[in-house]
């Protein structure tokens, strides 16, 4: 096992695999910039060091420093968390041509799962259903309307140079394509420079559901189920939850098993999540694959009782996947996670600042990851997540009663959070029934406006 | 409150804006002494103007008991607060609040490490290191190596003046913004 780890990340993930490596007797390192000089993850590390200032790319995205530190402080590992380097098949390199052990999957397998085209590529030489498409660019509007009567209406035109919803057409049937067609390529040109399109199968309401992996350095693969992610605003989650209410036990065993030998195929190793979309008919379709540890890890965490920080570092170390998790983990009840940001809960404004009061709720079934704490600033300078509240109970019934009660107790003071959001969220109807898709936000947020209105 | 009571309690408060005291409690009994020195720290609780203010609102609303303390003659000398978690060390003290203490270093300008790595005084193990105490250097000049990842960054002074301090020792670890060296 590791001696010395350094987490080369910053708030409740830095302080999640710090209490991990402490309970296994690993020695742990935590660097910062200078933003971050009183957080709870530099506090209570066995070391710090402070790496650059508080711009991200000059401390925590500093690939230099971080490796640096790692050197002067003698660590055998570094483990990136999420997001920052975690998913930079450069830093992983970097870190192998230093000689030190880099928590997560080789360089090589990070990059060709981080770019999209080959990661689905992969995925279907693996026979793991994807979003239908047209692999390729659409040479003319013949084409197009040959693609479309393969994947089936309704399809979306995607402009292949551009992004932000331009060059975009969602098209309904064959007699709108021709012309939707047109217009798209147009918009694209004159946007982007580049007028080519490539075209995807459109899900009207889809639901975002993702599977948890654990593989070992050995070829030996695992699914932990699934979680369900449809509640997000502007792509980003709100709400996780597992089990996932659509999911039946043996679609969860089928896709679990031709994603783990999909997995093994390409050699992949440590902890990572396989993201999909599903339709209104039930169909399931990969996306894409996050390589690394989740933020969402603990709703998976309650509901199978591994551990799956320590499970990181444990395959990292060369241990086994049976001597990690010997059997196929039950799903035992439900667990839902909300994340709670610093901002404003109906103008979702940030609100950075020093929190003047602090009271976590507790209880049975109900965890708090945080590294924020009272008299704390939240910087400027990162993203606006300072909690995770996690509540377990035997059904999604009694989860979402404890939601509502640890809510109703969770208390901050000095910044805006959104917590009344998630609030609101548990008292609505269309949540509670569980009948929602990635859309639901803009129905809820709709709905609360025409409620202030009245 | 009783009246001498209070012109005790404004004592104390001159006392602490005197002395830039921004926080003080006190147990007595066995004499606990807790102070916070203003300005060491971006944004804490009470400031010593705030102090005064609230002697006044407690006379006025008349709450209940402000203990009145009896002010020594001298406190007892105390460590100025660092206003900030000590970071755990890494060989190497706290970097950040790289301000002069009293010495010859007092006012001096303060060269801190760009990177993090190993600072090394000198070009190569047996040769004299680039600058020591009592020598005049200018902007640009290299003062020393801090190493990073096999790589020998060339550290150059950003200030003209004369060494007065060297903080670290060659193959010590450096932090980002660590104080190396004091130049006047």
């Amino acid at each position: 096992m590791f001696r010395k780890v350094l987490i080369a990340n910053r708030g409740e993930i830095a302080l999640r695999v710090i209490s991990a490596c402490k309970e296994m007797g690993i020695r742990t390192v935590a660097v910062y910039s200078e933003a971050d000089r009183n957080s709870l993850h530099v506090k209570f590390a066995d070391e710090a060091i402070c790496i650059g200032p508080p711009a991200s790319k000059d401390s925590y995205l500093n690939i230099p420093s971080v490796i640096s530190a790692a050197e002067i402080a003698g660590a055998d590992a570094i483990h990136p968390g999420y997001g920052l380097l975690s998913e930079n098949a450069n830093f992983a390199e970097v870190c192998r041509a230093s000689n030190i052990k880099f928590i997560g999957p080789k360089p090589e397998v990070t990059r060709m799962m981080g770019e999209k085209s080959t990661a689905r590529q992969t995925m279907k030489n693996a026979k793991v259903p994807i979003l239908p498409g047209s692999d390729g660019i659409l040479e003319n509007e013949d084409e197009a309307l040959a693609y479309a009567e393969k994947i089936r209406y309704p399809v979306i035109l995607k402009a292949v140079a551009g992004g932000g919803g331009r060059g975009m057409r969602i098209v309904r049937s064959k007699e709108e394509l021709p012309g939707m067609f047109a217009q798209a390529s147009t918009e694209a040109q004159n946007a982007f420079g580049n007028g080519a399109l490539y075209m995807e199968k459109f899900i009207e309401r889809p639901r975002h559901i993702e599977f948890q992996v654990l593989a070992d350095e050995h070829g030996n693969v695992m699914s932990l189920g699934e979680r369900e992610c449809s509640i997000q605003r502007r792509h980003q989650k709100l709400i996780e939850e597992a089990p996932s209410l659509q999911v039946t036990p043996k679609l969860r065993e089928r896709l679990g098993k031709t994603i783990e030998r999909s997995l093994r195929d390409i050699g992949y190793w440590n902890a990572g999540t396989i993201e999909f979309l599903m339709d209104e008919d039930g169909e399931i379709y990969f996306i894409e694959m996050n390589t690394r540890i989740q933020v969402e890890h603990c709703v998976t965490e309650m509901v199978t009782g591994v551990d799956l920080v320590k499970a990181q570092l444990r395959i990292a170390a060369g241990e086994r996947l049976r001597d990690i998790v010997p059997e196929v983990p039950e799903i035992r009840g439900h667990a839902i996670e909300c994340r709670i940001n610093a901002e404003h809960p109906e103008k979702f404004t940030p609100s950075p600042g020093k929190i003047t009061v602090f009271n976590l709720p507790g209880g049975n079934g109900v965890r708090v990851d945080t590294a924020q704490y009272a008299e704390g600033v939240v910087p400027q300078y990162y993203d606006s997540m300072i909690a995770k509240l996690i509540c377990h109970g035997k059904d999604r019934e009694e989860a979402m009663d404890k939601m509502q009660r640890a809510l109703s107790q969770f208390v901050v003071q000095g910044i805006h959070t959104s917590i009344p959001l998630h609030q609101a969220i548990f008292a609505d109807e269309e949540f509670r029934r569980g009948e929602f898709d990635t859309k639901f936000m803009e129905r809820f947020l709709e709905r609360q406006k025409a409620k202030g209105r009245d | 409150m009783a009246a001498e009571d209070l012109q005790q309690l404004r004592e104390l408060v001159e006392f602490l804006k005197a002395n830039g005291i921004a926080e003080f409690d006190m147990e007595r009994t066995d004499l606990k002494v807790r102070l916070k020195f203003a300005g060491l720290q971006p944004s804490t609780g009470v400031d010593a103007s705030s102090l005064s203010n609230l002697a006044s609102a407690i006379a006025a609303q008349g709450a209940a008991q402000v203990v009145p303390v009896a002010v020594p003659a001298a406190l007892p000398s105390v460590q100025a607060a660092a206003g900030q978690a000590s970071a755990p060390p890494v060989a190497a003290p706290a970097g950040g609040a790289a301000a002069a203490e009293a010495g010859p270093e007092a006012g001096a300008h303060i060269v801190k490490s760009p990177i993090v790595g190993t600072f090394y005084d000198a070009p190569s193990p047996d040769a004299d290191p680039f600058v020591k105490v009592g020598d005049r250097v200018s902007t640009g000049q290299v003062l020393c190596i801090v190493e990073a990842m096999k790589l020998m960054n060339e550290i150059e002074s950003d200030f003209s003046g004369e060494v007065v301090k060297v903080y670290v020792k060659t193959g010590q670890p450096v932090e980002y913004g660590q104080a190396l060296f004091a130049i006047k």
